[in-house]
């Protein structure tokens, strides 16, 4: 048995550690990976790739370390790899950006976290109207991309839109953020 | 690491707005990464920026909507003409896979009367889309704001922004709100307010003044335990800790506390209203409600500093030797010329007023500004010379794009040379040289000559009517380069080809603020005035480099924040 990995008995045990590290950790990892690809679909992908190789190497984790740390370190890798086949999109960090931002962001687990609940805070806060309109615009399906060059003014008006809400909302999680920062 | 957004330069802020849209050009993206490499703060904004794309995404999967679902109650809550965009009559408006439902409630949501579709190239060439009534959403407005500020992690409000069935809360300042059925309503905060129609609110906590002019008598006003209807004029309404209360500033109001019968209150009548007590007789002046004219004196010791900054400003530019003529549409009772301010001092390119009205400009009751919302509002120069480039720029206030084509500054008859600075009804900026008007325009046989119309991608739209709006374009055929900005950042650059490159430069007579020579009768094409105010004009001879345009915007701007 290798060293680490004791308790870790049988497979059903192993799966069952696995999934529910990989659960609780998942919205994290998903945060870490988002800020190093270009779109939240690139970030889908290796986050896949990423469990699968998570289960994979799963009896080489030792259960006392941090898994997250672990998981980004695999998580990184995985984003490097899915640089290299992607490089030819033009949005792709280059290699010495992404291991930049993934190294940094390693460390910063726990504080985008915290910013996450902000964030829910403030979309709870925020008028109806302007959150149907973000909603809308990130709902699965609804291009715009597509309707910005379709339909031309209108829907690049709606970037104009949907930037100012998203600066808004940085803002409003900045200042809770801050505020708890201060308080803790 | 506590870098915030704001705090990164704008064009970084930029940078990642557009990297989120997809929308970052290739150059950009260069840019970016550099600056990544050398900022930490960027780094860490950036992390955070794309931490929070990835909770909306994660949000937008999760409404359990698919797109269209998504889109429903946009089309069916309010709007009929949405509903009518989606008439299968019009279906060949939109090509590829684009979803109709989805295409109509962008359309909807932004409130666009007119939407184009086809080619980009030439005037007076592409397929409209049938005008649908922009609908304006809500029922009240914010009119003005003083010193307001917001709680925390609340949002921000602006001046010009419609309210509808909603919480409003200030955390201090006032705010003036505007309801349709006319009456009005000054807010100090810190204030909490359930609007709930033009007819009705609520006030939770706060100082109220409300002013009822008689097309809106019957205005309810909800306090704890209480409803005020208001017969007429003034009154005021404190709220704190859920106990209330309420004075005749002028008229008369019926108050209803608990399960009492219904008072009538006349001028300096006052009450106080306890929600667990009868409602009591107090003497009059001992609330203090809210007050305009405090804050107005302090917004207004601001304003004239600013304006003072600008004319210093404007001092030193009108000295700028690579000025071709500098207007600043201040208002001279004694002539309707419009002088052109640069040194050496030249009468000869002064304008002439027709029909445009002076108007408050960027700093109300300092300094006038031009209205040409007269279908033949305009202002006449001559210009005469040659010219190497052009840098057009302008501070504007858009009412409304009326029109198909609205204008900033045209060539008369545009002939060879001359320039055409306009704005179309989509909002895109629009900057042309007529290149050879001998030959035919080959993307529209009609249409005047040879040349080529630089658009900007849409700048504006109908929710920042009102606002005031630094606009630059610039012509420049020694880097063969036109480009648009706004507030000072560039929003476009498109090159000129070699087809299209003219370096020999004129104006003559031409117009600001309308065309004077159109050559087709039509209307929608030949009335281009422009639904709103100009403050100040400058033309270079010159292009100004991205650097100079976004200096000559911070150093003129109304407001710092």
């Amino acid at each position: 048995m290798r060293p680490g990995a004791s308790s870790i008995d049988s497979e059903d045990e192993r799966y069952e550690t696995f999934v529910s590290r990989f659960a609780h950790f998942e919205p994290d990892l998903r945060r870490f990976i988002r800020s190093l690809l270009p779109t939240w679909t690139d970030a889908d992908e290796v986050l896949q790739q990423t469990a699968i190789v998570i289960w994979r190497k799963f009896d080489q984790y030792d259960p006392e370390t941090n898994f997250m740390k672990w998981a980004c370190v695999i998580a990184r890798f995985e984003a490097l790899a899915y640089r290299r086949k992607m490089a030819r999109d033009r949005l792709v960090f280059r290699e010495d950006v992404l291991e930049l931002m993934a190294d940094e962001g390693a460390e910063e687990i726990d504080r985008r976290s915290s910013e996450h609940e902000a964030l829910e805070a403030c979309l709870l806060a925020m008028p109806e109207k302007q959150r149907q309109f973000l909603t809308l615009a990130y709902t699965p399906g609804v291009k715009v991309k597509e309707m910005a060059e379709e339909a031309g003014s209108s829907a690049a008006s709606f970037y104009m839109r949907l930037k100012r809400l998203r600066r808004q909302l940085m803002e409003c999680m900045e200042s809770k953020t801050k505020i708890a920062n201060a308080a803790s | 690491m506590n870098a915030s957004f704001h705090q990164l330069p704008e064009q970084e802020q930029d940078w990642l707005d557009a990297y989120l849209d997809g929308s970052i050009s290739a150059s950009d993206f260069d840019l970016l990464q550099e600056r990544l490499l050398e900022s930490p703060e960027l780094r860490f904004v950036m992390r955070r920026y794309l931490s929070l794309d990835n909770t909306l995404q994660n949000e937008g999967a999760d409404s359990g909507l698919d797109s269209e679902m998504a889109m429903r109650p946009w089309l069916s809550a309010e709007n009929h003409a949405a509903e009518d965009e989606v008439d299968p009559g019009k279906v060949v408006l939109f090509s590829g896979g684009l979803r109709l439902a989805a295409a109509a409630a962008v359309a909807f949501l932004l409130g666009t009367a007119v939407m184009y579709f086809g080619s980009p190239e030439g005037e007076g060439f592409q397929d409209r889309a049938e005008t649908d009534e922009p609908s304006a959403q809500g029922f009240a407005v914010i009119e003005r704001l003083f010193d307001a500020s917001w709680e925390e992690g609340a949002f921000r409000r602006e001046e010009g922004e419609m309210l509808g069935s909603e919480v409003f809360r200030l955390a201090s300042g006032v705010a003036e709100i505007q309801f349709f059925s006319g009456a009005k309503m000054i807010v100090e905060g810190p204030a909490e307010i359930s609007l709930k129609s033009a007819w009705e609110a609520t006030c939770h906590d706060g100082a109220v003044r409300m002013k009822v002019p008689p097309a809106a008598r019957g205005f309810k006003l909800q306090a704890p335990a209480t409803e005020i209807i208001d017969l007429g004029t003034e009154f005021g309404l404190v709220v704190r800790d859920g106990e209330g209360h309420v004075e005749v500033i002028d008229g008369e109001i019926a108050v209803r506390h608990r399960d009492e019968g219904e008072k009538l209150l006349l001028k300096n009548d006052a009450l106080t209203l306890k929600s667990d007590a009868a409602a009591a007789k107090i003497e009059s002046g001992t609330v203090a409600f809210p007050d305009l004219s405090h804050y107005g004196a302090r917004t207004e010791n601001r304003n004239r500093s600013a304006f003072q900054r600008w004319e210093s400003h404007r001092d030193s530019l009108a000295a700028d030797d690579r000025l071709i003529a500098y207007y600043t549409f201040d208002e001279d009772e004694s002539t309707p010329l419009v002088p052109n301010l640069s040194i050496p001092r030249n009468t000869e390119l002064d304008g002439a007023t027709i029909l445009a009205e002076p108007v408050a400009g960027r700093w109300p009751g300092l300094k006038s500004a031009l209205e040409f919302r007269r279908p033949g509002a305009r202002v006449r120069v001559n210009i005469p010379g040659e010219f190497p480039a052009f840098t057009f720029m302008a501070w504007v206030r858009i009412d409304s794009l009326d029109r198909w084509y609205n204008a900033l500054f045209m060539g008369d008859s545009y002939e060879t040379g001359e320039p055409h600075w306009q704005i179309r009804d989509d909002g895109k900026m629009m900057l042309s040289v007529m290149v050879d008007d001998s030959r035919p325009n080959p993307y529209h046989a009609g249409d005047a000559g040879f040349h080529r119309v630089y658009f900007s991608p849409p700048m504006w739209d109908l929710s920042m009517s009102g606002e005031w709006l630094h606009l630059a374009s610039v012509f420049d055929p020694e880097s063969r380069m036109v480009s648009h900005y706004v507030n000072g950042s560039q929003i476009s650059g498109q090159e000129i080809v070699d087809d299209f490159f003219i370096d020999q430069l004129r104006i003559g007579n031409a117009e600001i603020g309308n065309w004077g020579q159109p050559f087709r009768e039509d209307p929608t094409f030949a009335i281009r005035n422009l639904n709103g105010r100009l403050d100040e004009m400058a033309i270079f001879r010159v292009a100004l480099s991205g650097d100079e345009i976004s200096g000559l915007f911070e150093a003129s701007r109304a407001d710092r924040r």
